[in-house]
């Protein structure tokens, strides 16, 4: 062998020739592939989405995918992260593409409802029936009854998306004794606690989805809405005019940048110490333990300031669901996995992965002494507490309140940016606000009629 | 073997050499068929109807996606947009990328490394590069406001993406900064073929560097520089994912090209037939920088 792979003089070695040298290479490369099929898993493929995939996340539903995959041999799982921001695209290219994930997770409950409608998703009032529909809290799953009394989807989660974070230490330092209460308590806190090198606030001015869906939540804590409950257009009105006015105060109190934020930037802005509030779900918590323990002690949060007292409280939360795409293959194993997720052991490690994120949606989980157990969760009861019973009484664009009939094109109405147009023309453009207005209500009334 | 098959009686030389060339020529006609006729016919058979993008189902709706499409503003101003943006990276691209070919055709030190090092930008994925610069931009951390400041150029941070025209000057720098080694390769390619005995009649002649970069590398770059142009504007004119990424089209619409049109129209709002009535308005826009293209190539071959 020694002697076969000495080189001679810069050629090949003197007993190999090229051609057997390609020889060799084509042999490999065969038996490779043969060695491959050979060992090709003969396993049902199920494909899970979510745009959930933080790191401690990943680890939970490994090892849910593992424990399923051991009592259903026949029975392969693939994770696959997609985005809030991105899932529009890749849901419309994967069922064009007839590429279909098998289950899809975490994604909002307007997303469920736009697809149900359109014929892309399967009722999954079986699984529902699998797991015992009493086991859900009660009402939990009505956001995804669908015209044909059936359920386009079911709550995987609950989640508090847009709570008030302030640091109470800041606050105490400016005079200010109690969290703000309403628009112009918050905009003082802000302005009292604005130094150099450190902000007011962490609002978004991006044009993407969450400066629609935040800002949504400020018309409603104005008193307005964007539609009827008979979606008629409703978002040039009054409320609307008084949101804009105090959006566009706000920006001085938050950071240059908040023109472009989106969900990650503002929150870091929150958790990194360089705002006195912040707007976000219950990730705070988790990311504040992880990258700025030094002021685990000094964050809390309240619920969303309204413009008066009078005005009740508006809460955004996704309503973060599971649904089965129609037309992915094996639907049964599908549904067994499903029914999987919510077995308690796996749906509180998922809880726990982010904790005070997603909240329970399951009745014996608030008071399992296994979901207690988390540090997060010990540490903080009063915010956890908070936001589990402010996202029960949540909305979102789907259904701005339990008035409304769902809104079918709530997803389309995210995607094209409409309303974070709007903020940009008239914060960052200084537009009067009435003809910015006018306009984001024709594109409206467009997307409806579309 | 073909010309076995073709000797069949009644068949002329020439007739059999006629189907031989057709026959040999075929497999190409086939795959660029598939490849690039297929593909054009269907997007511009899509942009005459309208289609759910998630389904592809639709029904047709004749010029009605071009007669919207015409008479919103959104289209001319995107297009606009879309011309700025072209021009200024354009320009950025190729004023770097000549400075830097004629920096690495000089005996430098570590020249070769210099010009491996010179194409990283190009290699670099362009999701990775995005990260990398929207943090160098980034108000709060970034290293690009950290510097201005502590050299005491600006007082506070500036915002580089939110703001414009900011806006559109970072997308600029940061497209040349990834695409100006194709300038490079192409322009010192050419650089190392200019006879020297050029520069040293010039120097005889009493020109000094700067006149014998204008009056001998220049016109002899003349045409590589051309067909650079011509390709780098196509390929600019249709930047997607830099762009994207860096600011999504904002603020506002300032930033807002024809491709991210596309790109909401089809998967965002699902109007796949909108969508590619924005494309094929494109490729039309696209369609005369290819011509000129075309008359460029067929001029040098003659």
């Amino acid at each position: 062998m020694g002697d076969l792979m000495e080189p001679e003089r810069g050629h090949l070695p003197s007993k190999i020739t090229r051609r057997t040298a390609l020889g060799v290479l084509a042999g490999t490369g065969a038996a490779a592939v043969l060695s491959g099929c050979g060992a090709s898993d003969n396993r049902t493929t199920l494909r899970w989405w979510s745009p959930q995939a933080a790191p401690d996340q990943l680890k939970s539903y490994k090892a849910r995918i593992a424990a399923f995959e051991a009592a259903n041999p026949g029975i392969r799982v693939v994770f696959e992260p997609t985005s809030d921001e991105g899932y529009p695209a890749q849901f419309a290219s994967a069922f064009a593409a007839k590429q279909l994930p098998n289950i899809v997770t975490h994604l909002p409950s307007f997303a469920a409802q736009n697809y149900y409608a359109e014929g892309l998703l399967e009722p999954v009032d079986d699984v529902i029936k699998a797991i015992g529909s009493a086991q859900f809290l009660d009402g939990t799953n009505d956001i995804y009854r669908t015209a044909d009394n059936q359920h386009c989807a079911l709550a995987i989660g609950n989640t508090a998306v847009d709570m008030l974070w302030y640091r109470k230490d800041l606050l105490q330092a400016a005079g200010i004794a109690a969290p703000p209460r309403t628009w112009d308590e918050l905009r003082r806190a802000a302005q009292a606690t604005q130094k150099p090198g450190l902000y007011g606030a962490a609002l978004p001015y991006g044009m993407n989805a969450m400066t629609s869906l935040i800002f949504i939540g400020f018309i409603h804590r104005a008193g307005g809405q964007i539609f009827t409950p008979d979606l008629g257009v409703a978002i040039d009105s009054q409320p609307t005019y008084d949101a804009l006015e105090f959006y566009r105060s706000m920006r001085e109190f938050c950071p240059a940048g908040a023109s472009n934020f989106s969900w990650g930037e503002s929150l870091t802005a929150f958790v990194s110490g360089a705002t006195a509030t912040g707007i976000y779900g219950g990730r705070v918590l988790a990311n504040v333990a992880a990258q700025n323990p030094a002021i685990a002690d000094a964050i809390s949060c309240t619920v969303y300031p309204t413009m008066s007292a009078a005005i009740p409280a508006w809460t955004f939360n996704d309503f973060p669901c599971l649904m089965i795409p129609k037309g992915a293959p094996h639907l049964a194993e599908t549904k067994a996995f499903a029914a999987a997720l919510y077995q308690p052991e796996f749906y509180i490690q998922q809880l726990h992965a982010a904790p005070g994120h997603v909240l329970p949606v399951l009745k014996s989980v608030p008071t399992d002494p296994r979901y207690q157990a988390n540090t997060l969760i010990a540490r903080y009861p009063a915010e956890i507490d908070l936001m589990t019973r402010t996202a029960a009484t949540g909305h979102n664009l789907g259904q701005e309140t339990s008035a409304h009939r769902p809104n079918l094109k709530a997803n389309e109405i995210i995607a094209s940016n409409a309303i974070a147009e709007l903020v940009q023309r008239v914060v960052l453009n200084n537009e009067a606000p009435r003809p910015a207005v006018a306009a984001t209500a024709k594109r409206l009334a467009e997307l409806m009629r579309a | 073997m073909p010309d076995l098959a073709l000797q069949r009686p009644g068949l002329s030389r020439e007739r059999r050499d006629a189907l031989l060339g057709l026959l040999l020529i075929a497999p190409t006609v086939l795959v660029l068929g598939a490849v690039i006729v297929y593909p054009l016919l269907s997007a511009i058979a899509l942009s005459f109807q309208s289609v759910y993008t998630p389904t592809l189902e639709g029904h047709w709706v004749g010029l009605a996606n071009y007669r919207e499409l015409l008479g919103a503003g959104g289209f001319w101003a995107a297009l606009l947009t879309t011309a700025i943006w072209t021009a200024g990276t354009l320009t950025l691209q190729i004023l770097i990328g000549v400075a830097m070919a004629l920096l690495l055709h000089q005996n430098i030190l570590f020249r070769s490394l210099a010009r491996s090092l010179v194409l990283f930008p190009y290699f670099l994925s362009t999701v990775v590069a995005v990260l990398v610069w929207r943090w160098l931009f980034n108000d709060l951390y970034g290293i690009v406001n950290h510097a201005l400041m502590a050299a005491g150029v600006i007082d506070a941070p500036v915002n580089w993406l939110g703001a414009m025209p900011n806006a559109m000057l970072s997308i600029m720098v940061v497209g040349a900064w990834k695409f100006f080694p194709f300038v490079v390769i192409a322009v010192l390619a050419r650089l190392q073929t200019i006879p020297e005995a050029l520069y040293e009649a010039a120097r005889i002649d009493g020109a000094g560097p700067i006149s014998r970069f204008f009056d001998v590398t220049l016109p002899q770059l003349r045409d590589v520089l051309t067909i650079v142009i011509l390709l780098r504007t196509v390929w600019d004119f249709k930047e997607f994912d830099l762009i994207y990424l860096m600011t999504g089209g904002g603020p506002v619409n300032g930033t807002r090209t024809l491709p991210l049109i596309v790109y909401q129209q089809a998967f965002g709002l699902n109007q796949m037939g909108m969508a590619a009535a924005y494309a094929v308005s494109m490729m039309l826009v696209m369609l005369v920088f290819m011509l000129a293209y075309l008359q460029r190539a067929r001029k040098a071959a003659a």
